[in-house]
């Protein structure tokens, strides 16, 4: 689980975000992108002294202005969760997961391409068979 | 010809500290402690059951932190914990409460010493116009 999918997972729920500067917003976390760029949701706005609070209704925050992200450990505990389900299901249903192996067909024919192109082929027949 | 090379200086080489409890220093000079459990090429990290801490002198205090992810490139350095070690250091643990208390004092006091220092340089010719940013 990569730290920008762990993020994915956080939305909706609340977060709290610190930015370069100090300053930090306490949010729902509606939106997240690639590059890190959040938008919230019933924010307040604290300054980087931490005396001075604002109510913001939504908030934008790009990217880069970020320093770390804090999310609720519920969120870490759902995705492992998530994580182990799928793999489970994973095992037990007739496809994926299954042998490395190249079909009966189309192993190195041809001589050329070597590695790679054998690799290819396995994995394309694995995909439609 | 190929090189092999022998560790990586990249976020890869992060993979030998996955699962376990690391020390990372950010740019503002927070130390934050916790168990990492994710990273990415830009060195974003996932820290699970963090704790930040405190240091003051020969004191310092925990404030739990829960997960953090941290934006790579707020990290300045990033070391595993030994335990034992750790349980060998000659520093004691206070209350939280005390040590930002002495931590707001430390503070203070720095701050008024770099006034009198900024005026003694200004009378001799030097530049005072410092501002307090981080040095990295």
């Amino acid at each position: 689980m990569l730290p920008l999918s762990l993020l994915n997972a956080a939305v909706g729920h609340p977060i709290l975000v610190e930015l370069k500067n100090g300053e930090t917003y306490n949010g729902h976390l509606e939106k997240c992108d690639n590059f890190m760029n959040i938008t919230l949701r019933e924010v307040i706005q604290t300054a980087s002294d931490g005396d001075r609070f604002w109510r913001l209704p939504e908030a934008y925050v790009r990217g880069n202005t970020i320093k770390y992200l804090r999310i609720p450990d519920a969120v870490l505990d759902k995705v492992k969760e998530d994580m182990n389900k799928k793999r489970n299901m994973g095992s037990r249903g007739g496809r994926g997961g299954r042998g490395r192996g190249q079909g009966g067909r189309g192993g190195n024919r041809g001589g050329r391409g070597g590695m790679y192109r054998s690799q290819h082929q396995g994995h394309y027949q694995q995909q439609h068979d | 010809m190929s090189f092999v090379p022998q560790f990586f200086t990249t976020a890869e080489s992060l993979v030998d500290s996955l699962d376990k409890k690391l020390l990372v220093v950010l740019r503002d000079g927070r130390k934050i402690i916790g168990i990492l459990r994710s990273y990415d090429q830009f060195a974003n990290l996932v820290l699970q059951d963090s704790l930040e801490r405190i240091y003051v002198g020969d004191a310092y205090g925990d404030i739990e932190r829960g997960v953090f992810i941290i934006r790579g490139e707020n990290v300045v350095l990033l070391g595993e914990i030994d335990g034992d070690t750790e349980d060998a250091l000659p520093l004691r643990q206070l209350p939280i409460e005390d040590i930002l208390q002495m931590q707001r004092e430390e503070a203070e006091e720095k701050a008024r010493k770099d006034k009198l220092r900024f005026q003694l340089l200004h009378k001799q010719g030097f530049s005072v116009d410092f501002t307090d940013t981080d040095l990295y």
